[in-house]
Parts: structure tokens; C-alpha cells; sequence
């Protein structure tokens, strides 16, 4: 993630302003009933990220995408058949012991809320992929956010790396000694990596605590090449922008009707 | 049907989309059951290579052979190539995968689907290959690097591949046993087994080498053996290598006039020979001695008479066997070159010889006995 980040077209933009712009687009999508607002949202933060990343999103990325989507489908399909009993239903039925009453505004409030939740997925992703640990804490730091968690941030973030490279390194040098010879060997193979990654990656962490006390670590990382301060056009960008699609959300409310866009697919 | 083992053909790789290329279309070939040395400046790419020769990374483009056939690239395929072909990587810490040395050096065996015993019984002889007995039951990462390094070379040894690849498998280990490994790599290749080694120690790889390969600039700029690379001054400086100081003395004291420049030492005692006038023939007498593993060496010695004198070891069973008595030896390692070297100053010497390494041995006198500089007689025990 944070070779992503780095190598992002995003990543000399101010850390402060990009997660206020996030932030702002994130809430509004939330606050305004239109589900017009959400679209746009989304839009915007598949726009930045396919910026950020140069059009290539890559896989990684489009798979946490999707696997969001998929979850989000789950909760909001869980939503949609949980409508008010005394609506009148579009559908109704029985699936186990599960009672199913879909009413239009429980349809409607579904899709408002999936839309919501993956604009905010997409908009948040294109903040983190685009924006190295470093820079994040530094913009924490800023906000003057207590330096203990700032590092506590930090530091977890760089253990997960560190996990990660190691279980890479671990299943090479299973494949290079006939590790994955068989089913049964490869299973303990990979049980052999994952314990081997936490062993292992103790040792490199007491190694990293000497190699940073070595180099004088007093309880901050200073930033090689600092990421650019926040500038007074972020701010009036964000809030501009948010201001303009929370008044178009008022406006908007009831243009799409999602169950007149559905019914006559089901014949409601 | 060639004698190229394993072969690049115009291979292509870089380690993410848009990096630069680490390999740029090489062509590389290793012959077979041959000592080849890989040479080559820090990120020449060596390690690459390697990784790219054991299908650990594919290359975007380009062919790998090995045995005349494309590289597979499927777990079947894979899983056959790796069962013949072992690497030993450059840092221990990428390599080990159990927590204790015993479990460790088990692994690749165990992989192998092997009985029980006989994984014991490698087990058993790698650790002993590279001085690590003592530390079976050690946890691997309580050990020190050289000694760690020295745990995933048994890991190797006791996979017993017909064809070993070692990324600089003397860095970080202590002279002597640099030069046991070069030793080990020596009988390896004496049973049959093809050897490839990248090494930055060029004195050692330059006594060991048949034939070298030097990659610069994610090519490879050499092929061959070693002297036609060392004679081309401007190549060795842009390679960022040195020639080793054997052939520089050499080089030197045949500018000087003091001899000519062929043929080539490869060794310190053979540079001697060359460069003192006395074409003696008072040279000691170097005894080698065929030692099994269950030779008992001080009988064997006394029953052909050849004791108090100065004693070498050469080869595993020898070493095996030494280590049932209490016998002191005086050159723990090296031990052809340093017999010489004591032949030379005019005193016989004893090297015990492990029989598949007798021929080495033998034809480490060639040398001298060959160009006319003297002689040593060499008695086979
Ligand atoms: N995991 C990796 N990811 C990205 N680039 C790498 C990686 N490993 C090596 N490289 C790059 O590939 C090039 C060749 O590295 P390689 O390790 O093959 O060199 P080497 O010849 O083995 O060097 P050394 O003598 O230091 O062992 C280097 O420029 C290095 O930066
Ligand atoms: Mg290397």
C-alpha cells in the first residue's frame, strides 16, 4: 500500500487538505436525503483514484472494492426486506423463518444507503491509496492529535508490513526447499510460514527497536521529503464543494425513485 | 544434445511493471557437471539470475532451458525442476523456515517425502559438512549470521541436488570454513553434481572456477574461462571486479621478465613454483591417502609408515573418519594447497583423501610436475 501511495499522482497533494475534501464529500453524501448526492460522490472518488493511480486501479485495490460492494449488497438487500409492516408491500414472502415485507421506501432507503456506503469506500480508498502513513501521521500530528497514538498508528502500520514482507520471503524459501510437494505437505508449509512469519518477525522487531535506539528514534519518524502544507484553497474547495452538492441534494430529493426504476423489471 | 545444463535465452526481467530491467535480454548458459562462478558488482543482478534459473520469478520475456527443455512453469513442472535443482540463498534469513537448526536442515528432506531414517541420517551428515553438529538443538535465532548461514547450506547439502546453485555462500563465514564450503563445493562437483556459485572473494573463486560468468549492466559480458576476462583490463574495471592476485602477480612478474605468462597458477604455492629458479628435485613426497568413513587412521597411517609427518584432510569421509579419533591434523582445511606447500619446502606430507576426491588431489601436483618446474612425487595410499 505504501509503494502505491508513493508512487501515487496524488501524493505531493497536502495529506490535511485531501482528507478534508474526503471528509466533507464523505459527510454530505451522508447528510443529504437525495440519493443524487451519493452518486456524485462516487463518481468523484472513482475520478480520483483512477487519477491517482494513473488509470491502472489495481487489482488489489479493485478487489477490496468489490469485496466491499459485495458486503454492502448483503446489508442493503437485509435492509430492503426489513420494511414497516403497515406499508403497503412489494413484495412479501418467506425465506426459512425469515418474514420478508419489501415496501418502496425500504427499497429506496436500501439503495441510499448502499450508494452512501461505497462512495465512502471509494472516497476513502482514494485518500489511502494515495497517501503514504508518513504523510498521515503528519498530517495528524498537525491537528495536533496526541502524539502517542499518531505513533501507535504508525508503528502498527509498518508491523503489518513487516508481517506481510515476511510471509512473502517465507513462501519462497518453502517453494525453493519442494515445500508445496503435495497437498499435505503444502498445508503444513503454509502453517509453517505463518508461524515462522511471527517468530521471525519478533526477532526483526527487537532488531528494528536496536537499529532505531542506534539512530537516536526519540518517539517520532521525521519525514525524508515532507508532503506539501495545506493550502486556504483546500479548505475553501472542500467546503465550497460540499456546500454545492448538499444544496443540490435538497433539490434533488425524490429525482430517482429507485423502485420506479426497478418496477417495471418486477412488475410491481 | 548440448552440454548446457541451464540456459537463458534472451530473458528479460524487472521486479514491478515500469522498474527497470534487472536482466536486459540475457544469454547465459551453465554447462554441466562443470564449476561455474557467476561474478559480477553488487546489484549486477546475480541474485536475480538466480531466482530467475530456480523459476522463483518468470521472466517477462525470453526463454529458460534447463535440460534442453523450456523451463515448465507449472507446480508439477516446478516441483520436478526443484527436486534436482537446489539454491542456497545469499541471506540466512530468507532461507530459514523452522525455528530450531535440526528442523530446519529436516525440512527439505522431509519435503522429499523421504523414511525417517535417512532424513536422520542427512540430517546428521549436512550438520557435520559445515561444523554445526553442536548446535542441533539450538534455536536458529539465537546463531550468529556466519553460523546461520552455515544451517541453510546443510539445508541444501542435505537435499542432495544434482544440480546446487549458492549465492555467495562465503560471505559472512570465517576463512576457514570459506574455504570449506569451496571444499564441500569441490566434492559436490567430483560426484557429479553441477556447481554454480556467486562469490565477491576472488582470490577463492578464481582456484575453484572452471569457467566464469560476469554480468554487468544486466548483461552478461563474459563467458568462458577465467583468464581471456582477467587479460581484458578495461572489461574487469567496468564490470567493478578485480583480478584476483594470483594471476596479478603472475601478470606482474611476466612483465618484469621474470617468467612467461602462461601457463596460468591458480594457487600461491603454484605462482611460487613458477617464479623461484630451483627447478628442484628435492621436493617432498605428498602421500594422499584413501580414507573411508570408517578407516581407522592412525593404524592405516602406522601400517604404511607415513607418521609424524605433517597431515592435510581433504573430502568429507575424511573428515568423517578423523573425527572417530583423537587425531590432531595440522591443515584442517586447504589441504591439498597447503601438502604442497610443505612438499615444496622439501618435506613429505600426508593429505587423508576422501577416495571419490583422490583424483583432485592428485592433479593438484600437475601443475609443477606438468611444466617442468620440478617434482613431486605423489604416492596413492
Ligand atoms: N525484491 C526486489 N524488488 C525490487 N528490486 C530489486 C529486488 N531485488 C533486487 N532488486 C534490484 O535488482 C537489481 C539486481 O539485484 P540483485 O540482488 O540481483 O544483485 P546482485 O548481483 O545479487 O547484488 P549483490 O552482489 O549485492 O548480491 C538491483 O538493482 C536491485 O535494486
Ligand atoms: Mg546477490
Amino acid at each position: 500500500m505504501d509503494e502505491l501511495a508513493y508512487s501515487s499522482r496524488m501524493v505531493d497533494w497536502a495529506p490535511l487538505g485531501k482528507l478534508l475534501l474526503v471528509m466533507c464529500l464523505l459527510i454530505v453524501g451522508l447528510i443529504t436525503e437525495s440519493i443524487v448526492v451519493p452518486m456524485i460522490t462516487f463518481v468523484i472518488g472513482i475520478l480520483l483514484m483512477a487519477y491517482s493511480t494513473n488509470m491502472k486501479i489495481p487489482l488489489i485495490l479493485s478487489l477490496a472494492i468489490g469485496e466491499a460492494i459485495l458486503i454492502m449488497i448483503i446489508g442493503s438487500g437485509m435492509i430492503s426486506i426489513m420494511g414497516d409492516p403497515n406499508e403497503p408491500a412489494l413484495w412479501e414472502g418467506q425465506i426459512l423463518w425469515f418474514k420478508i415485507h419489501m415496501t418502496a421506501t425500504s427499497f429506496n432507503k436500501a439503495w441510499i444507503i448502499f450508494i452512501r456506503a461505497i462512495a465512502g469506500v471509494t472516497l476513502m480508498l482514494s485518500f489511502a491509496s494515495s497517501t503514504p502513513i508518513p504523510h498521515l501521521a503528519q498530517a495528524f500530528r498537525s491537528l495536533h492529535f496526541p502524539s502517542e497514538i499518531t505513533e501507535l498508528i504508525v508503528l502498527i502500520y509498518r508491523y503489518a508490513f513487516l508481517l506481510l514482507e515476511r510471509f512473502l520471503v517465507m513462501i519462497d524459501a518453502a517453494q525453493c526447499r519442494l515445500g508445496y510437494n503435495g497437498s499435505l505437505t503444502a498445508m503444513r508449509s503454509y502453517g509453517g510460514a505463518m508461524a515462522g512469519t511471527f517468530i521471525f518477525s519478533m526477532e526483526m522487531a527487537e532488531k528494528s527497536e536496536a537499529a532505531l535506539a542506534c539512530r537516536n528514534y526519540n518517539g517520532y519518524f521525521p519525514i525524508y521529503r515532507p508532503p506539501r502544507k495545506m493550502s486556504v484553497m483546500w479548505p475553501i474547495v472542500a467546503i465550497g464543494s460540499a456546500v454545492v452538492l448538499y444544496v443540490f441534494g435538497l433539490y434533488s430529493v425524490g429525482w430517482i425513485d429507485m423502485q420506479q426504476i426497478f418496477a417495471p423489471l418486477f412488475g410491481w | 544434445m548440448s552440454d548446457s545444463l541451464l540456459r537463458t535465452e534472451k530473458v528479460t526481467f524487472s521486479y514491478s511493471r515500469k522498474g527497470a530491467k534487472v536482466l536486459d535480454e540475457m544469454d547465459i548458459d551453465i554447462p554441466v557437471g562443470k564449476k561455474t562462478a557467476i561474478l559480477g558488482s553488487n546489484g549486477a543482478g546475480k541474485s536475480t539470475l538466480f531466482s530467475v534459473l530456480n523459476a522463483l520469478n518468470k521472466p517477462a520475456s525470453g526463454k529458460v532451458y534447463y535440460k534442453d527443455a523450456p523451463m515448465s512453469y507449472s507446480h508439477s513442472g516446478k516441483i520436478r525442476m526443484r527436486s534436482e535443482v537446489s539454491i542456497l540463498f545469499q541471506n540466512p534469513n530468507e532461507m530459514m523456515f523452522k525455528p530450531y537448526v535440526e528442523q530446519d536442515v529436516a525440512y527439505g528432506p522431509e519435503n522429499m517425502k523421504l523414511p525417517k531414517e535417512e532424513v536422520e541420517e542427512r540430517v546428521q551428515e549436512a550438520l557435520f559438512a559445515v561444523g554445526m553438529e553442536a548446535y542441533r538443538k539450538s534455536p536458529i535465532m539465537k546463531l550468529s549470521y556466519g553460523q546461520r548461514k552455515r544451517v541453510t547450506l546443510a539445508g541444501v547439502l542435505a537435499m542432495r541436488p544434482s544440480v546446487l546453485i549458492m549465492d555467495e555462500p562465503t560471505a559472512g563465514l570465517d576463512p576457514q570454513m570459506a574455504y570449506e564450503v569451496m571444499e564441500i563445493a569441490e566434492q559436490l562437483n567430483s560426484s557429479g553434481v553441477t556447481v554454480i556459485m556467486s562469490s565477491h572473494d576472488t582470490d577463492l573463486v578464481y582456484s575453484w572456477a572452471d569457467e566464469i560468468r560476469v554480468l554487468n549492466s544486466s548483461k552478461c559480458v563474459y563467458s568462458g574461462i577465467p583468464e581471456p576476462f582477467y587479460e581484458d583490463y578495461q572489461l574487469v574495471q567496468k564490470a567493478g571486479l578485480l583480478m584476483p592476485s594470483v594471476y596479478r602477480m603472475n601478470r606482474t612478474f611476466a612483465n618484469l621478465g621474470k617468467c612467461e605468462l602462461e601457463p596460468y597458477p591458480h594457487t600461491q604455492s603454484q605462482l611460487s613454483v613458477k617464479i623461484s629458479d630451483r627447478c628442484a628435485t628435492d621436493f617432498g613426497v605428498m602421500n594422499v591417502v584413501k580414507v573411508d568413513k570408517d578407516t581407522d587412521i592412525p593404524a592405516l597411517l602406522a601400517s604404511e609408515g607415513l607418521e609424524g609427518l605433517p597431515i592435510g584432510i581433504y573430502g568429507m569421509s575424511a573428515r568423517t573418519a578423523r573425527n572417530k579419533t583423537e587425531m590432531s591434523v595440522d591443515f584442517m582445511y586447504n589441504g591439498p594447497e597447503n601438502c604442497i606447500r610443505k612438499c615444496l619446502s622439501g618435506e613429505d606430507s600426508v593429505l587423508l583423501c576422501d577416495p571419490i576426491m583422490v583424483d583432485k588431489a592428485v592433479s593438484s601436483a600437475d601443475f609443477i610436475n606438468g611444466n617442468g618446474y620440478g617434482k613431486i612425487d605423489v604416492r596413492t595410499v
